[in-house]
């Protein structure tokens, strides 16, 4: 932790790695959206429209295949910084799913419903962070394998089934689109049109996060880097109930 | 019927008028040794049969209606330089009534060689016939004996298919003859590569159509599971113009089914076909290894008999999917409510 304690409103919560690689990601995901829908829908006008703009179908996979392999690396790279960082015992692993989530979720969904008044405290990332991170690296090694499989057709075929290549495909194409789906729904509500952030969360992209945010939203973490604001902090949650 | 009256009261005045005319003209054509010696030496035969006209579509024309400018004796002078030139010279007499037709050639292959200057390239007239003219497809078969007149070998692998047995031994009438494909007076290059990559459609036109296919127990499911994959949807991008240029030309139809010599995948013939696949696949890909052809699901929608691990990953995301999306969506609404709640 090397956030300062000063006379600042805001924390610094994301590092540069961590802000290029969503950066990289974005970028990428877009790319790969953009030449690899008009493939799945191969019979709409706006796919065959795409496809003419940037200068025919062989183009199009050119661009996939590219954009794919850089995702490989990118994913590749985060996954080796994550297992180094737990070697060498300098990362907390702080997106590592535990029980809590799943008590978080079931108390948040509770709160939603006004069965309970209480709200789950989270720390440095909440359920709904953890389960999209989740989300997009295990769909991302979906993506990867089935990719390289249906870039490699021969070569995979030759010790596995004929098969493997229609199953690759079926799911390539139904991950994309369910990728695509959680981005467009419910990350672009989370970061754009939650009436929290509304209309735009730009931490990911600054780094920065308001102190009051901080405070409100990751009460355990910040009660960690402020340990003299600890009791408020935590006080301030056992008085939501009161809340109406 | 008015019309049909004046009809019918016009041919025998009009057959006079034309018997008269082709009396004079048979006053000399009928000769059978009529000829006139070309520029390079070679000898053109002049003589008429009257016999050919009897059987002839034309036979209430006049002579001169396609001999324009013939109607002096004698005839003005005109200079070929050999037999072929001479034969190319009448191309063009059909025009001034089939216009429509003459202009669909002006885009044929044919049309391509003759403005090359090859006098041999087909004309009207070597496909039609001239004084013997008569309808093109009575019976149906005679399209790919003219075609055979000139293309021997391909009619006879055309006659080996599973199309040309049918139309020659059991004279059925659904299979496609030469014209049903390559069309007939615009005939496209088949080496085209535009015309190549809209094959599957062409061969779409009878294998999608429920009613025809029906009738012979096949699959009109062959187009849509064709787009769907991964050759398909390539061609299909390739036959709307969207290539660019370098592009390969993918398995089309003809690569797996054969072009002319198409035979049948079911019955008999079946074992050879599939024992075949591996080397059809090596065609373009040559390190295709004996599991490679099941890539290809023959044409089947995936199903947990023929292909299960195809059906279950699709079955997977068809739950899957709804359930993410459906749960993130119902998750937003309750955020959204909660948020309304608490103003």
């Amino acid at each position: 932790m090397t956030q300062k304690k000063v006379d600042t409103d805001y924390v610094v919560r994301f590092g540069r790695r961590d802000r290029m690689d969503h950066v990289l990601v974005t970028v990428l995901f877009s790319v790969l959206v953009i030449t690899g829908f008009p493939q799945k829908f191969h019979d709409v006008a706006l796919a065959r429209a795409i496809v003419s703009a940037l200068g025919g179908i062989a183009q199009v996979r050119l661009f996939h295949r590219i954009a794919g392999v850089l995702v490989s690396g990118l994913t590749l790279a985060h996954l080796v910084t994550v297992l180094a960082g737990v070697i060498t015992g300098r990362s907390s692993l702080s997106m590592m799913l535990s029980g809590k989530d799943f008590r978080d979720a079931a108390t948040t969904l509770r709160y939603y419903l006004r069965v309970s008044e209480v709200r789950a405290r989270f720390d440095r990332f909440d359920y709904k962070q953890k389960f999209e991170y989740w989300g997009l690296v295990l769909g991302s090694l979906v993506m990867i394998t089935t990719g390289f499989v249906l870039l490699f057709p021969i070569a995979a075929t030759h010790f596995l089934p004929g098969q493997i290549i229609p199953a690759a495909k079926v799911a390539h194409s139904n991950e994309g689109l369910m990728g695509f789906l959680v981005v467009v729904i419910w990350h672009l509500y989370n970061a754009h049109f939650a009436p929290e952030v509304f209309p735009f969360d730009k931490s990911i992209f600054t780094g920065k996060i308001s102190r009051a945010r901080m405070r409100h939203e990751h009460p355990l973490e910040y009660a960690r880097m402020f340990p003299e604001e600890a009791a408020d902090v935590l006080r301030d949650r056992e008085e939501d109930p009161a809340r109406k | 019927m008015l019309a049909t009256v004046m009809a019918s009261v016009v041919p025998p005045a009009n057959t006079a008028a034309m018997a008269e005319e082709s009396d004079s003209c048979l006053s000399c054509h009928g000769d059978e040794k009529l000829t006139v010696t070309l520029e390079n030496g070679e000898e053109a035969p002049l003589f008429m049969n009257k016999d050919l006209l009897a059987g002839s579509v034309h036979k209430a024309l006049r002579c001169t209606d396609c001999h324009v400018g013939l109607d002096e004796v004698p005839h003005p002078e005109r200079h070929y330089k050999n037999l072929a030139h001479f034969r190319a010279s009448f191309g063009e007499a059909c025009k001034t009534c089939h216009f429509e037709n003459y202009t669909k050639t002006l885009d044929s292959v044919h049309y391509g060689l003759q403005a090359r200057g090859d006098v041999y390239a087909p004309t009207c007239v070597k496909c039609h016939g001239s004084h013997d003219i008569a309808r093109p497809a009575e019976p149906r078969s005679r399209i790919s004996r003219t075609c055979a007149s000139c293309h021997e070998q391909i009619s006879q692998a055309y006659a080996r298919s599973v199309h040309g047995k049918a139309l020659l031994t059991q004279q059925n009438q659904d299979v496609p003859v030469c014209t049903d494909c390559h069309r007939s007076h615009d005939i496209a290059d088949p080496k085209n590569k535009a015309w190549l990559m809209g094959t599957p459609a062409l061969c779409g036109k009878c294998h999608a159509d429920e009613k025809l296919m029906s009738k012979y127990g096949l699959s009109t499911n062959v187009l849509a599971t064709y787009l769907a994959d991964f050759h398909g949807t390539t061609a299909s991008f390739g036959s709307k113009g969207e290539t660019s240029g370098n592009e390969r030309v993918v398995a089309l139809c003809v690569d797996c089914h054969g072009i002319h010599d198409i035979g049948k995948v079911t019955g008999p013939d079946a074992p050879a076909f599939r024992a075949n696949l591996v080397k059809t696949c090596q065609k373009c890909h040559p390190g295709a290894s004996q599991n490679f052809p099941a890539a290809w699901m023959s044409h089947y929608q995936p199903s947990l008999h023929r292909t299960p691990l195809v059906f279950l990953v699709k079955l997977f995301y068809a739950f899957i999917v709804p359930f993410t999306v459906g749960g993130l969506i119902l998750q937003i609404l309750l955020h959204l409510w909660r948020a309304v709640v608490n103003r």
